[in-house]
């Protein structure tokens, strides 16, 4: 799924770019959502025990209806505009991974069959959760539900994510969630990972911001596509012997994949045959999704009678439940027209140096990107009465010293 | 280093009490002119920037500019330990991870030295141009407080309107309305208690009464407050700290739904 490793490569070669937010920072964000990567997770984690699932009174699994109605809820509830987006077509490319995706779950649909006649209830659990498919229905089933609720979704005609990533780069969404890292590769300005985890694991949001990373990695937007398909990505193989440490090396010598086909030792690393790098390449750079001023995303008023007929009636949720649910929905509606002060106010930069020193969480390829060294700025009150400063003023010194900051030369005065 | 001196130690106290509760963890900076705070709440929705000049410390040193990233739930604890007449003296050593707090006695028969362990805030920090304000209401605080306090039991949202007439608050909710209408007022006793109104243009805003109700925290600080509006930008509400400078609230206003399209995010 998604690149191979990237994480991994970001967090050690370009920190900046990774930073951890806390789920209340995206008050009055509008985010896309790859609907069917969470539909999945909700098949996977919510009401699940053993091989038994949520179902309604006639059996069908309900958990994908459970999982979207209150992590929605709970994105409202904090201010968020979800927009869900819903994969379409697969290009034809990603055949051959979808093909190896449903051998393996077919290995544990036969692995969960011999678990459950061995009685192993560790493999049961293992296999049960490996053998999940999200159908053509519980995708019909959530967007129902989002409507009812009054929540845009967009039908892709393709890859969500892609679609995901065109949403915000035309503004139309501030970032992208999903946990699938090709969100980067399409392009999505901003990509957020861990937003839709329940709040009882308490895990920070992770956000990307794709104009730091190039920065950091110095390449190229066409470079780091070409990384992310030598990392390994689903529409077609990589070099073997050849991971994201050495794809980045090698794309900042030559360049593209050409111009390291044209100079790797080709004894030493073997070049797949007939590889479609070209045309993986196109499906990122120029992925089939619909044009921005096709779709209209409005945020209406929840359809109370809808929703209860749907979730009570249709699928056996508690009557009570989804009453003081829809409540919620409709109190962040009142919610939703807050204004953030960020959209009035532009960051600027400071000059003040922490007291405390930061330790030695500052070396290069840290996996804490948190913990480096702030970067010298203005401090905010200077503001007032200086002329706005743009930008942040880099000190790339500072952030190769762990332990002694350069003294910062610019005294700014006051009247 | 840093070390600053102040002889009335409750107004740091005072301080507190009034940014505690919108902002949890912030970077104070200190520069050779003044102490200072910007914080942001947790949704972006208001901020705070807090401003103490040097000369209202009895002694101020601070060598270069430094931030100290403080939990201010934790400070605050720690302050509520001094006395009200204590004299508050902070203190700072380069490259250490705490900050001590003493407090002395009026009598200098005690003296105590509280530390408290700095952290790592990676905040951001927002540019406020000067505006043009279309409207400065000044009032006393304690009104401000009470109308706050008294809309908020109607509803969630208070609308301030200036006109020529005066400055009106209202709100609605399920079990009815209110509407507070302050005229202009200058022909009091004591200067703190007159209503004053500049007015260019009449302007109408809607903010969220939670934040106004954490912003009076403040009201103790100062006898009067001064509201700025512009139908362009967030509402100013500045309580001043006499002879050293100010606290002030940023609150970006509500919204009509129609105006649903994005703008465009820098």
């Amino acid at each position: 799924m998604g690149i191979k490793g990237l994480t991994k490569l970001l967090a050690d070669n370009a920190p900046r770019g990774m930073k951890e937010q806390k789920f209340e920072s995206f008050f009055g964000r509008k985010i896309a959502i790859d609907a069917s990567m969470s539909i999945y997770q909700f098949l996977i984690v919510v009401g699940r025990s053993g091989t038994e699932m949520l179902t309604n009174e006639a059996g069908d699994v309900t958990s994908h209806l459970q999982g979207m109605f209150y992590r929605t809820i709970r994105l409202l509830e904090a201010g968020i505009k979800p927009i869900y987006v819903f994969d379409g077509q697969p290009p034809d490319l990603k055949n051959q991974e979808l093909a190896k995706r449903s051998s393996k779950r077919a290995d544990a649909t036969e692995g969960l069959r011999l678990a459950v006649e061995a009685g192993n209830t560790e493999d049961i659990e293992k296999f049960s959760k490996r053998s999940v498919k999200v159908t053509k229905q519980h995708n019909e089933d959530c967007k129902k539900l989002l409507r009812l609720m009054g929540v845009p979704v967009i039908e892709a005609p393709s890859e969500a994510e892609a679609q995901c990533a065109a949403l915000c780069k035309s503004g139309k969404a501030y970032a992208v969630a999903s946990e699938d890292m090709d969100s980067l590769t399409f392009g999505a300005p901003r990509f957020l990972r861990h937003l839709m985890d329940p709040s009882s694991k308490k895990v920070p949001v992770m956000e990307f911001e794709i104009a730091k990373i190039l920065e950091d990695l110095n390449i190229s937007m066409d470079q780091f596509i070409d990384l992310c398909i030598l990392s390994g990505c689903d529409y077609c193989d990589s070099i073997r012997g050849i991971g994201g440490q050495t794809a980045l090396k090698l794309i900042r010598q030559h360049g593209s994949i050409e111009g390291i086909i044209e100079n790797i030792s080709k004894e030493r690393y073997q070049i797949p045959e007939d590889w479609p790098y070209v045309e993986a390449r196109r499906l990122f750079k120029e992925p089939n999704v619909i044009a921005e001023d096709e779709q209209e995303i409005k945020w209406a008023s929840p359809d109370e009678e809808g929703l209860v007929s749907f979730l009570v009636n249709g699928n056996g949720f508690s009557a009570d439940r989804v009453t003081k649910a829809i409540e919620k929905v409709k109190a962040a509606k009142n919610k939703s027209s807050q204004g953030r002060l960020d959209s009035f106010f532009k960051p600027a930069a400071s000059t003040s140096i922490p007291l405390k020193r930061k330790g030695t969480s500052c070396t290069l390829g840290s996996l804490k990107p948190w913990g480096r060294p702030k970067m010298a700025s203005i401090p905010a009150f200077s503001c007032w009465y200086l002329p706005r400063v743009s930008g942040s003023a880099r000190l790339p010194s500072l952030e190769l010293s762990s332990k002694h900051y350069v003294p910062f030369s610019r005294v700014v005065c006051f009247s | 280093m840093l070390e600053l001196r102040l002889v009335q130690g409750s107004l740091l106290k005072k301080v507190m009490d009034a940014i505690k509760d919108l902002v949890n963890d912030a970077n104070f900076d200190c520069s050779s002119a003044s102490f200072a705070l910007q914080a942001m709440d947790s949704s972006h929705v208001a901020l705070v920037a807090l401003l103490l000049r040097a000369e209202g410390f009895e002694h101020f040193r601070c060598d270069r500019n430094i931030s100290m990233g403080m939990n201010l739930g934790n400070m605050a604890k720690m302050l509520k330990c001094a006395g009200n007449d204590d004299i508050i003296t902070i203190k700072g050593d380069d490259g250490s991870d705490t900050v001590t707090f003493m407090f002395e006695s009026p009598t200098q028969d005690k003296i105590a030295d509280f530390e408290m362990k700095l952290m790592d805030i990676d905040s951001e920090h927002l540019g406020i141009p000067d505006a043009e304000y279309q409207a400065i209401v000044r009032m006393p605080s304690a009104e401000f407080m009470r109308i706050c306090r008294d809309l908020a039991t109607i509803g969630d949202t208070v609308v301030i309107s200036v006109t020529k007439e005066g400055v009106k608050f209202s709100a609605r909710g399920d079990m009815g309305s209110a509407n507070i209408v302050l005229r202009q007022n200058t022909t009091v006793d004591k200067p703190e208690e007159a209503t004053i109104i500049e007015m260019n243009e009449p302007v109408s805003l809607t903010f969220a009464l939670r934040y106004m109700n954490s912003f009076t925290k403040a009201t103790p600080l100062s006898n009067t407050v001064t509201l700025s509006l512009s139908a362009e930008l967030p509402i100013v509400v500045e309580y001043k700290i006499a002879e050293m400078g100010y606290i002030r609230y940023y609150l970006a206003p509500k919204i009509e739904d129609d105006e649903e399209e994005t703008k465009p995010e820098a």
